[in-house]
């Protein structure tokens, strides 16, 4: 692991500052160890997968034009693991729709490979947070869907499809269906099924949110070793920040009122990456940016006072 | 929740229970029948006369309300004519239990009191006949149309509001019309099923295929599902199994339209024997005949409810069918087109 001698150290601007000095040990989630800047460098060298221009979405409500959100623009490298995080409302699962296909924008372009999309395709996998695999297919049929709408005979897409099914660990399955596997289970084959496609770019929106915590944790190890065997680009939603910094290369922070984006931060943490990274400092101190970003400081004490009375007996407190 | 709670809400019960509670629903109705045929002193309005004594009117084997029975006796016993003799009876249109069970037998080996008459068995026939032609051709449009108007909002708004318009023509109104224009024979009475099934049908059905879960459209959509894929591949798969528990419903109706496409224009089928029996007098043959719309439309239902446990394995809720169910699906996984619905492992 990558100690913090020799890290570059740059002053922090003044907000969040008094949280700050109670952890004197955490460094700075903008400085980058040498190996670190490194792989950045190198990504800034590959082509651009996706690239979102000017994106705005806004709707009609009865009291006048809501925008969810406006001014969106970024570039996503080859092979890039993006994590987009915000609070509810914010917009990212409109965002990410709108990349698949499945929302239209308002104004603004998205370009994959330089070429805008319009409408959902094989090129952008899809994993979702609810359980959409086809319950009237067995787990190798789901997998074998997207290969068959190409247009990819038979024999091949059964033989492609027990192959997805065998990298995510599920090959004994292949002939059960849905109901009969865990939720973990499940979102794997999904995994399977939209890389099965090869996709240009895998959109994940909160594809473990509905997962318990330890299964979660698998899942994540799971992703990092799939993603580390495939020419995918990810970008994922998260709503969990440990999650984001555990997987991503950057992380896309928005905020709500309108939707826009806050800071696209590159993650300080060194690669490969193991749950046993969650206590080193450069990762306390990338989670610890997400969280004043997302829960600024001032909401803190509002949420503290509930106007409760007291319902229990004098010398029972619980602290 | 307690594991012995009969009233439990939406708590499946134990097997045991369920079968006790199944056997009830069938026995209770059939115990008070019972009860109230061969208990004399329960209900038995009438008395019927064995002899007639010195009664003018009385004659053998004739039913007189208990009153009128018990006046001219207490007459005859004044004027010191023959004493009438008779027990109580419960009028003619409630026969026994044993007298109906009976007539299951009788009814099917007893030649009709009229030559052309139909007999029984061709009765039945003729009814099935004509109900299986009205709901093939009701399916054969209806079907297609409803899943249609489900998917695409363009047929639901050109189709929908005048079907939901017509439906609430009743049927039976077109009786006359129909026979002006298809004849007496069977054509008006296959009509009235398919106008009373067909209508129902398509709304019924387009319900069902618009509850298609969205989020496998989407995402059937993101792995590069064209239209038409999305509708044969996705859409049809998902809903088919509510689309089968609706053609079992919308059949049970058919029956109900069966009856009144009977009596259009000549009487038939199983109507007709009904109805001629009732005239006869013969209620336990009415009975009979009752019972057994109610057999063929409920054995059939169940056959129906085990078949679609076989066509759609992944509904199953066991995970290990039995020997048979396995082995039926493989036949129909062989003779059918696509993949073998193989047993769950």
């Amino acid at each position: 692991m990558v100690r913090s001698v020799g890290w570059e150290s740059r002053e922090r601007p003044g907000s969040g500052g008094g949280i700050m000095t109670a952890l004197p040990i955490v460094p700075d989630y903008r400085a980058q160890s040498p190996a670190v800047r490194d792989r950045f460098q190198r990504i800034l060298e590959r082509p651009v997968i996706l690239s979102v221009r000017n994106l705005t979405k806004s709707y009609v409500a009865e009291d006048g034009t809501r925008t969810v959100f406006s001014g969106l623009s970024l570039d996503i490298r080859r092979r890039e693991f993006i994590t987009v995080i915000g609070p509810s409302g914010c917009g990212k699962s409109t965002f990410i729709r709108i990349i698949a296909g499945l929302d239209e924008a308002t104004s603004g372009e998205v370009l994959l490979d330089g070429k805008a999309v319009a409408g959902p395709g094989p090129d952008r996998g899809m994993v979702f947070q609810g359980y959409t695999l086809f319950p009237w297919l067995t787990v190798r049929q789901n997998v074998m869907f997207g290969l068959e709408m190409r247009g990819k005979a038979r024999v091949t897409a059964e033989s492609e499809a027990r192959e997805w099914l065998d990298m995510v660990g599920l090959g004994k399955f292949e002939q059960s269906y849905p109901h009969e596997l865990s939720g973990g289970m499940k979102q794997r084959v999904a995994i399977a099924r939209a890389l099965a496609n090869e996709p240009r770019i895998l959109i994940m929106d909160e594809p473990f949110g509905a997962l318990d915590s330890l299964t979660r944790c698998k899942m994540q190890g799971y992703l990092l070793q799939i993603w580390k065997q495939v020419d995918v680009t990810i970008l994922f939603i998260t709503h969990d920040l440990d999650e984001a910094v555990l997987l991503s290369d950057r992380i896309l922070v928005m905020g709500t009122n309108p939707g826009r984006v806050v800071e696209f931060i590159e993650n300080p943490v060194p690669r490969p990456r193991t749950s046993a990274q969650m206590i080193a400092p450069e990762f306390i101190a990338m989670k610890h940016r997400l969280d004043e970003l997302i829960h600024p400081p001032a909401e803190i004490g509002e949420e503290e006072k509930l106007p409760m009375i007291r319902l229990t007996q004098a010398g029972e407190d619980i602290e | 929740m307690a594991a012995n709670d009969w009233l439990g809400l939406k708590h499946e019960l134990p097997p045991r229970r369920r079968f006790v509670l199944l056997v009830l629903s069938f026995a209770a109705p059939l115990i008070l029948w019972c009860l109230v045929s061969y208990v004399p002193w329960l209900w038995h309005p009438l008395v019927r006369i064995s002899d007639p004594g010195e009664v003018e009117y009385f004659t053998e084997d004739m039913d007189i309300p208990r009153e009128d029975f018990a006046r001219e006796l207490e007459n005859a016993r004044q004027t010191g004519a023959a004493l009438p003799v008779g027990e109580r009876v419960n009028p003619v249109y409630l026969p026994a239990p044993h007298a109906v069970v009976r007539s299951f037998y009788t009814a099917f080996i007893t030649p009709p009191r009229l030559p052309g008459e139909p007999w029984l068995h061709e009765s039945l026939g003729h009814s099935i006949r004509t109900i299986s032609w009205a709901f093939f051709l009701s399916s054969l449009i209806g079907v297609p149309l409803g899943i249609l108007c489900g998917a695409f909002r363009f047929f639901s708004r050109i189709h929908e509001p005048f079907i939901e318009f017509f439906r609430y023509l009743p049927a039976p109104a077109f009786g006359a019309l129909r026979v002006a224009i298809l004849g007496i024979d069977d054509g008006p009475k296959v009509a009235i099923i398919f106008i009373g099934t067909f209508f129902q049908q398509v709304l019924v059905i387009a319900n069902t295929v618009r509850k298609a879960d969205p989020a496998l459209i989407e995402a059937a959509q993101t792995l590069g599902a064209s239209r038409w894929m999305l509708v044969r591949r996705v859409i049809i798969p998902a809903t088919i199994t509510d689309i089968y528990t609706d053609m079992r419903i919308l059949l049970g109706w058919a029956w109900t339209y069966l009856i009144v496409a009977e009596v259009v224009g000549t009487m038939s089928g199983i109507t007709y024997f009904i109805s001629q029996q009732a005239r006869y007098r013969n209620f336990d043959n009415v009975y009979a005949a009752i019972a057994m719309i109610g057999i063929i439309g409920f054995t059939s239902d169940i056959a129906l409810a085990w078949l679609g446990r076989v066509i759609f394995p992944w509904k199953r809720t066991n995970k290990r069918p039995n020997r048979f169910v396995a082995w039926c699906a493989r036949w129909v996984g062989k003779v059918g087109s696509g993949p073998a619905p193989e047993a769950a492992s």
